[in-house]
């Protein structure tokens, strides 16, 4: 049985087709890939895989268990996390403690004042961690308005994999980063892959097909083709677009 | 056995628009009449304007006809209750594309449409690019949906020489729009040798055996 799977999903926003007849197994261990132009569906699909979105039909199920229509932040407690294409960060707060405050133990304290989470050193070392983890060794003490792009970026994969998840959704890692960042994340991807199940949308195809396993290309709302990032390449017409170019 | 309906059947479908006041003067008029017997990929052409998307909202039940009948297997969709109609026929249009239409008949007075996956599936000018490589997912998508007997609708109004190469690659039929009416070719070879169709193509029709190529094409 897939770790988290998506059966049957429709979406419809008023007339629009969103999605249409979605199914989707994720293996745990595993890095998918979701890519697909612009206004395809990939995000509405993230938005309702991690509870964000109802579906108007279909199932979501996380160990066999239907999660569908439950509230984001409890589909979050049980394994699911994600990050966004925009950042979300304390900006005047230190790198450190805007992980300590999205590791759940800390968040489940909400009235604490953030002066009482420098006392608490196990969540520290905890936050230090995870930003070893992401690659931020040495900028703990930074207030995350001046980290880089790229480091903020790295961050927010740092506050999503705080909750310890089963699961770790990636929404367009990539965008705004430079060739440099960029190649930076992938780095960072290829480290994370060997230790969680990673689903990311993204719009790099040449990012993709490093790093996933299997790659799913969504379209008008539904899974147009699925493969390894090699069958895909495969394709002639690929070969004819600037991925096969370069 | 019954024989199944044919998947699609046009039958006397007729649209018209007027400007407003009177007397009424009309100003879009589209008439239409084919069948699609089974599974197939079908291309349509025609101008900006000429009714391509129309023809879609016919099709799907989203817009009324004047006088005509559209079933989809079977079934008038005009007669199917209307969150119902796209498990029928289904339109993927870009959001801009979307035209709202009055509803005049209550729901529950109208038919179940009695399938889950849509059978017709009408692809509204999709944006093909060379360059992001979707093309060929988009192609085996619109084969995947053949091989497992639905009846897909392309419709391209082409503007370079690759929209021609996939029209050619992914359709074994083909429907033009010109003046209201719809004209029905074979294949593609019956399509890029019609004089209106080649006119309307410009420097982007084929060369033809016997025919001077197109002016403006090196």
């Amino acid at each position: 049985m897939a770790l988290f799977e998506a059966v049957r999903l429709h979406k419809r926003f008023g007339q629009r087709v969103v999605l249409e007849d979605i199914t989707l197994a994720f293996e745990a261990g595993t890095t998918t890939g979701l890519m697909g132009p612009n206004g395809a569906g990939k995000t509405t699909c993230f938005n309702v895989l991690t509870g964000h979105f109802a579906p108007t039909r279909g199932r979501v199920l996380l160990d066999g268990r239907d999660v569908t229509g439950l509230a984001p932040q409890t589909i979050a407690r049980l394994g699911v996390a994600r990050s966004f294409q925009t950042i979300s960060l304390f900006d005047t707060e230190t790198a450190q403690d805007n992980v300590v405050v999205a590791l759940p133990r800390i968040r489940a304290r909400v009235a604490d004042a953030w002066r009482d989470l420098a006392r608490d050193t196990a969540a520290q070392d905890e936050a230090a961690a995870l930003l070893g983890r992401v690659g931020l060794r040495g900028r703990e003490r930074t207030r995350a308005r001046d980290l880089s792009y790229g480091e903020r970026r790295a961050l927010e994969i740092a506050l999503a994999l705080a909750g310890d998840p089963r699961v770790l959704f990636l929404d367009e890692p990539t965008s705004g980063l430079g060739a440099d960042g960029t190649a930076r994340l992938a780095d960072l991807v290829a480290e994370l892959k060997r230790r969680y199940t990673i689903v990311m949308i993204e719009h790099d195809m040449r990012f993709l097909f490093r790093l996933a396993d299997v790659v799913h290309v969504i379209h008008w709302g539904q899974v147009i083709a699925s493969g390894t990032p090699d069958a895909l390449r495969g394709d002639p017409w690929v070969a004819r677009s600037q991925l096969g170019a370069g | 056995m019954a024989r199944p309906p044919p998947a699609v059947r046009v039958e006397g479908l007729v649209k018209r628009y007027f400007a407003p006041g009177w007397p009424r003067r009309e100003t879009f008029r589209l008439e239409a009449d084919f069948t699609v017997h089974g599974p197939q990929t079908v291309g349509l052409l025609g101008a900006n304007g000429s009714g391509k998307t129309t023809l879609f909202e016919l099709l799907t039940g989203s817009n009324l006809p004047t006088a005509g009948r559209v079933r989809v297997d079977g079934l008038d969709i005009h007669r199917v209750r209307y969150g119902e109609r796209d498990r029928l026929a289904i339109h993927y249009h870009q959001s801009y594309q979307v035209r709202h239409f009055r509803r005049t008949t209550p729901s529950f007075l109208l038919a179940r449409a009695a399938r889950d996956r849509p059978l017709v599936h009408l692809f509204d000018e999709p944006q093909f690019s060379i360059a992001d490589g979707y093309i060929g997912f988009m192609l085996a998508f619109f084969r995947r949906l053949r091989s497992e007997g639905r009846v897909v609708f392309v419709c391209v109004h082409p503007n370079e020489p690759f929209h021609l190469e996939i029209l050619r690659e992914a359709c074994e039929r083909f429907l033009f729009v010109r003046s209201g009416r719809i004209v029905e070719f074979a294949d593609f070879g019956a399509l890029v040798a019609d004089d209106a169709v080649r006119a309307y193509l410009g420097a982007l029709a084929p060369a033809a055996p016997g025919r001077p190529p197109a002016a403006g094409v090196s």
